[in-house]
């Protein structure tokens, strides 16, 4: 049980399922962004197109599709998804072909990433907040994204590359290697299940 | 990496080990140890404390999406289809009783319906009253989603449904009512409360307002709205006199009122 569980820790901290993690999630996301690029189309097209995902009056993808929010830039943000994605998939097999990238090169990854993952959670907020409806495809981004970003920062928490002070380095690569990131982040993902059940409640399930 | 990291501590703390006096070396070894078991123990308190609020959380949801789902009947939709005493087959509730068929589709949360009726509702009061016109008012509820999840626009249908079964005498009243005091799209809309007051403030009996919430005819204004949709209607505010679709000005007063008293003309 033990040397299973320490097994398992060595995995965990291994580049294959780090960049394996990475490339699954940005993988989701593209297939999502992909998803909602197509719509947006639909929906310049015909504002009442009756979209697959159009459950019930909360989960909505036309309703969130048809906010200003969606179009933050002044085109559909899905497409930021289609130009970012492919990126993160090919450090992810470079990674897992055996490339090491320099350190300035997973630092920029890291700062272009945590962009799109304050953008992704601005998004969720507007959603829960001014909008009143939920997309399941942009969820699917919420989530992949937080995904890929907990990956690549354990990856470059790791092998120190985060240009922190020296305490901090010490304190988040003790917190990786006693697994706290992983609970956080199962923690994380179920404090946002219980926002969206709590606050939409009843009319999920309608 | 962090394997091979402990791997290189421990083979640091050998080398020292091996640099020490003999006395001294079961001393560290012991410390190394006891260390790594004290890491051990640390980990584990860190899992048993990640492991009870990942539980929590969990408990948290279950019990949530359960609550959620008991009281998903509230909102009407899955109840039994129950149809208004005045309702047409094809959707509409039916007010009056003249010879030209004026069927209006609408939505309480369509600001265009606000419009429309603010323009046109004395002159529609007044086609009835003298008996020119039968109004077919179809309340529909798909801008639901523009209410944050309140489905306003299913819950003032309902209101009207109500009222049109138990006191169709006050319904146009209640549906001017309800434009009057028209939420903005994409509010939360008015709740069941201040529909039932707004419904009262136009003389509709507080046993008949009460029953509001129970939302008996949600399902019915769904399958209306249905109907309307697949019939051809593409958005609100429609009118059809006659069963067809109007092309005049809905949005000043006028054009209507003589549409529907020419056609009034051509049905005697």
């Amino acid at each position: 049980m033990t040397t299973l569980l320490a097994r398992a820790r060595a995995i965990r901290h291994s580049n294959t399922w780090i960049y394996s993690t990475m490339l699954f999630s940005a993988l989701v996301s593209l297939t999502a962004s992909l998803v909602l690029s197509i719509d947006a189309v639909e929906l310049a097209r015909n504002p009442t197109a009756d979209l697959s995902c159009n459950i019930n009056s909360v989960v909505s993808c036309g309703a969130v599709g048809l906010s200003w929010q969606a179009q933050l830039l002044g085109f559909p943000n899905a497409f930021l998804g289609l130009i970012a994605e492919p990126v993160v998939i090919t450090i992810a097999v470079a990674a897992l072909g055996g490339v090491r990238f320099p350190r300035w090169f997973m630092i920029a990854a890291q700062t272009v990433y945590t962009l799109g993952l304050i953008f992704a959670y601005w998004l969720f907020y507007q959603a829960i907040v001014n909008i009143g409806a939920l997309c399941p495809w942009c969820l699917l981004v919420t989530v992949s994204t937080t995904v890929v970003w907990v990956s690549l920062t354990h990856v470059n928490i790791r092998d120190d590359y985060l240009p922190m002070p020296r305490a901090w380095r010490g304190w988040a690569r003790e917190a990786i290697a006693n697994d706290i990131d992983l609970m956080v982040v199962v923690a994380w993902l179920l404090v946002l299940a219980l926002i969206i059940v709590t606050h939409y409640g009843a009319a999920l399930f309608s | 990496m962090i394997y091979a990291n402990v791997k290189a501590d421990s083979s640091y703390e050998g080398a020292k080990i091996m640099g020490t006096e003999a006395g001294n070396r079961h001393t560290a070894a012991k410390k190394a140890v006891a260390s790594a078991r004290a890491g051990q123990r640390g980990h584990r308190t860190i899992m048993v404390i990640g492991g009870a609020v990942i539980v929590v959380l969990i408990a948290a949801i279950a019990i949530s999406v359960i609550t959620a789902m008991n009281d998903g009947d509230k909102t009407g939709a899955d109840g039994p289809l129950v149809v208004p005493a005045t309702a047409t087959a094809d959707g509409g509730l039916k007010v009056g009783t003249g010879p030209v068929a004026v069927d209006i589709y609408l939505d309480y949360m369509c600001p265009y319906c606000g419009k429309f009726e603010a323009a046109n509702h004395a002159d529609i009061q007044a086609l009835v009253d003298d008996g020119t016109a039968t109004v077919n008012l179809h309340p529909l509820n798909f801008l639901d989603p523009q209410s944050r999840g309140t489905e306003y626009s299913s819950r003032a249908a309902n209101a009207v449904a109500t009222v049109a079964d138990k006191d169709p005498g006050h319904v146009l009243d209640l549906n001017t009512a309800l434009f009057e005091n028209q939420p903005e799209e994409g509010s939360e809309g008015l709740d069941d409360a201040k529909i039932a007051d707004v419904a009262a403030s136009v003389g509709v009996p507080q046993n008949v307002t009460g029953t509001f919430e129970d939302r008996t005819f949600v399902p019915w204004v769904t399958q209306s709205n249905d109907a309307a949709f697949a019939n051809g209607i593409e958005g609100t505010p429609t009118v059809k006199i006659n069963g067809v679709v109007t092309d005049v000005d809905l949005y000043t007063a006028g054009p209507l009122r003589d549409a529907v008293t020419a056609a009034a003309g051509t049905t005697k």
